[in-house]
């Protein structure tokens, strides 16, 4: 029961790499980050379950939670090149329509 | 990014629920996954995602940075104090027995408090270092921005 479980899993992790790192776009890379963590999440909640160590729910919360702050960083680090700033919109950065390597 | 109306709201949503997790993390060491150092991230967490959201200037309003630098101290205080309190009372430097009447009851009084003074600590530390990274100006002419 478990193994095949964990097994899916792991194959999506390591799909989930592979689109991270050759991803074509900044965005296909986030985006493949941001599910190899909720993966990660799902990987802990089944292990929670299985092996019936519900504290493991715990561990996976919080997971969720860096994931989310962690993305959110990146994705402003990208978007402005100020981690720190108000980040509003003041001028556009780049012309409409180009893809971001 | 207060333009960015999901990021507001969710943010507004959860960041007392993390604190409040933090505080859970913080309290609940004994029984499951837990105890300072993770409440301490969790609850610089909660601070960092407001950052991010609000800028770092707003962020240093709530919680200035000379309250980040004596609170990083009051925490290694706080461990330390009771390691001193120990001794005074007649045990050994950390030896959580000599708080209380029955040793198990002293234990239970003396990893709290410890773990509080650590959450303290490892919480204004990681904002520490959230505001070293945060307020590093941007390279100039768009630099980086790859």
């Amino acid at each position: 029961m478990f193994v095949p479980v964990v097994i899916a899993v792991v194959l999506t992790m390591g799909m989930a790499l592979v689109r991270a790192l050759c991803g074509p776009t900044l965005y296909d890379r986030i985006l493949a980050l941001n599910m190899f963590g909720t993966v990660t999440v799902m990987l802990l909640s089944v292990s929670a379950f299985v092996a019936g160590r519900p504290d493991f729910l715990d561990i996976a919360m919080v997971y969720a939670l860096m994931n989310f702050i962690g993305t959110t960083a990146v994705l402003k680090y990208f978007r402005y090149g100020d981690l720190g700033g108000t980040g509003h919109d003041v001028e556009p950065t780049r012309p409409e329509g180009e893809a971001l390597r | 990014m207060t333009d960015h109306v999901v990021l507001r709201v969710i943010g507004k949503l959860l960041i007392p629920f993390i604190l409040a997790y933090g505080l859970y993390v913080q309290a609940h060491g004994d029984f499951g996954p837990g105890g300072g150092f993770q409440a301490g991230v969790i609850v610089a967490a909660g601070l960092i995602l407001y950052g991010l959201i609000h800028g770092v200037a707003a962020t240093q309003r709530v919680v200035p940075p000379r309250l980040v630098e004596a609170l990083a101290a009051v925490g290694v205080l706080i461990y330390a104090g009771v390691g001193v309190v120990t001794l005074v009372l007649g045990g050994n430097f950390l030896g959580y027995g000599a708080l209380d009447h029955s040793p198990s009851h002293g234990q239970h009084t003396g990893v709290f408090l410890v773990e509080l003074g650590v959450g303290v600590a490892v919480a204004s530390v990681m904002l520490a270092i959230f505001y070293a990274f945060a307020s590093r100006k941007p390279i100039a002419s768009g630099g980086g921005r790859r």
